[in-house]
This record gives C-alpha cells, structure tokens and sequence, in this order.
C-alpha cells in the first residue's frame, strides 16, 4: 500500500448532500434560541457584601488559628473568629433574602 | 462562495435581522455536514452534529474576530465540537470497523473496494491521528488550513499525517497478509 493509493482513497470520496429539509431544521433551532429568553444571570451586586464578609471571616479564622493552638488564652480569639463568621453568615443571608425578593 | 457575502450576513444578523443567518446556513450546510459525515460515517449523526455546529455558531457569532476568515473560524467551531461529540459517544462505525477489522476489510482490499478499506481503517486509527488525517483530505490536502481547523501547529499536523500513514500501511499489509495465508491453507 503506498502514499499514492492512500492520497487517492482518501482525496476521492464522493460527497453527500444534506437533505432537503436540513437548512430548514437548523433556521427552526436557530428561531427557538434567539426566541428563548436569556438566562438569568447571577447577581453578583447583590452576593458581593455575603462572599467578601465570607472571605474576611475566613481570613481571620485564618489568621487566629497559629496562635490560638500554643497559647492557653486562644479561646476569646477563636470566640471571635466564631463571631465574624456568624457576622458574615448573616450578612449572606440578608443577600439571598433580598435577592430572593427582588429587591 | 465569498468571505464578502459571509461578513455581510453576520452583520445583518448581529444587527438583529436572524433570517440572513439562513444564507450562512445554505451555503456552509454541505461542508458541515461532509466533514461530520468524514468524521462519524454515519448520515443521520452527520446531520445532527452539523445542526448543533450551526447552532453554537449563531450563539458565538460575536466572538468572531475577523482577523481570519469566517470559513476558518466556522471549521475550527464545528472540528471542535465533533471531536468532543464522537469522544462522548463514539461512531457506532468505527466500532463496526475495529471489530470487523480481522474479517471483512482484508476481503476488500483484494476484492471489492480498496478505497473504502482504507477509509474504514482510518476509523480504527487512534483519535488524534484520525482527525488529521480525515482534516487533512477534507482540506484537499491543504497543511495550513487543515492544521488551523485542528488549532495546531502545521508541524504536528506532519507529523501526525506521517505516524498516520505508517499505521494504515501496517494494519492494511496485515489484512492482506491474513487473506493470503487464508487463502494458501
């Protein structure tokens, strides 16, 4: 089998021809989308102060946890590495609930 | 077929005027589903692909940087999603085809049609060297273009073309080595 028998197998294959309702089809799907209303996109506005509280919770959770571990008086530091992630907790889900109502 | 008539169509239809994709859609509908069918070996799938290729691109039809033709940008889309498409289900012909790679195609090569021998065993050949070889000859042999449907280097497309060659002369020597001793027993 040579390169010449290969090229000429390959290079000569007949063609087909969609069928006659193809372009027809396609314009329907075509029609359906641009019909279809856009997704709804995410409000990043309204989650924004949630996520950063989040992140800033997590930061100083971050931050106290070294210390909090030797030294005996780690506990009030954890309590209020507790606190800011109710903090944000909170602040979260006053975003939902006002992203749930639209507002 | 003109890139002028391409661009224009685009506009219109990025200007809010959907019906002009229809022209895009009449004039690149037998190169879609061609290079699908190259890919697949199966009508009714090639014609599948195709819409969905059709599709995406009405979707992205901003995305097109007119850098570089429409054509090449059009391609480059469809190649992508039959790639990822046939990884996802494979053809139901290329499985054919490995399996009755052992039996019928050796009885093509010395009977029948050596041409549809060797399109079959491009189908048993591993995917990368598979789509290049099947851009390559849908390209009409064209290194640049086939290698930009693909988004690799020409290079590579060389050199998988060659790897590519080297395979099917193997497995067809091999088929027809199984006929022969077939046949002398």
């Amino acid at each position: 089998m040579t390169d010449h028998e290969i090229n000429r197998a390959l290079s000569g294959e007949p063609e087909i021809v969609p069928s006659s309702g193809f372009a027809e089809s396609v314009m329907d799907a075509v029609r359906s989308e641009a019909a279809a209303p856009p997704p709804i996109p995410f409000p990043w506005r309204r989650a924004l102060p949630g996520l950063i509280a989040w992140a800033m919770a997590i930061a100083i959770a971050v931050m106290q946890l070294p210390h909090a571990v030797p030294e005996p008086v780690a506990v009030p530091r954890t309590v209020l590495a507790l606190c800011a992630a109710a903090v944000a907790l909170l602040i979260s889900l006053a975003a939902a609930k006002l992203s749930a109502a639209g507002i | 077929m003109s890139a002028e008539d391409d661009r224009a169509d685009v506009e219109r239809v990025l200007a809010g005027d959907i019906d002009a994709f229809e022209s895009i859609v009449r004039r690149w509908q037998g190169p879609l589903v061609n290079l699908a069918y190259r890919f697949c070996r199966d009508r009714a799938r090639a014609e599948d692909l195709a819409q969905e290729a059709f599709l995406r691109a009405f979707r992205a039809l901003a995305q097109w940087r007119k850098d570089s033709s429409f054509s090449t940008w059009l391609f480059a889309l469809a190649v992508n999603l039959y790639r990822s498409e046939l990884r996802r289900i494979p053809p139901w012909t290329a499985l054919r085809a490995e399996a009755q790679a052992g039996r019928n195609l050796y009885d093509e090569i010395e009977t029948a049609d050596r041409g549809e021998a060797i399109r079959r065993a491009v189908m048993t050949l591993p995917p990368k060297y598979r789509d290049s070889v099947t851009l390559f000859y849908f390209h009409e042999m064209d290194v640049p273009t086939a290698a930009r449907s693909l988004g690799i280097a020409e290079g590579t497309l060389k050199a998988r073309l060659s790897r590519a060659r080297e395979i099917l002369r193997r497995k067809l020597a091999h088929w027809a080595n199984l006929l022969t001793s077939k046949e002398a027993r």
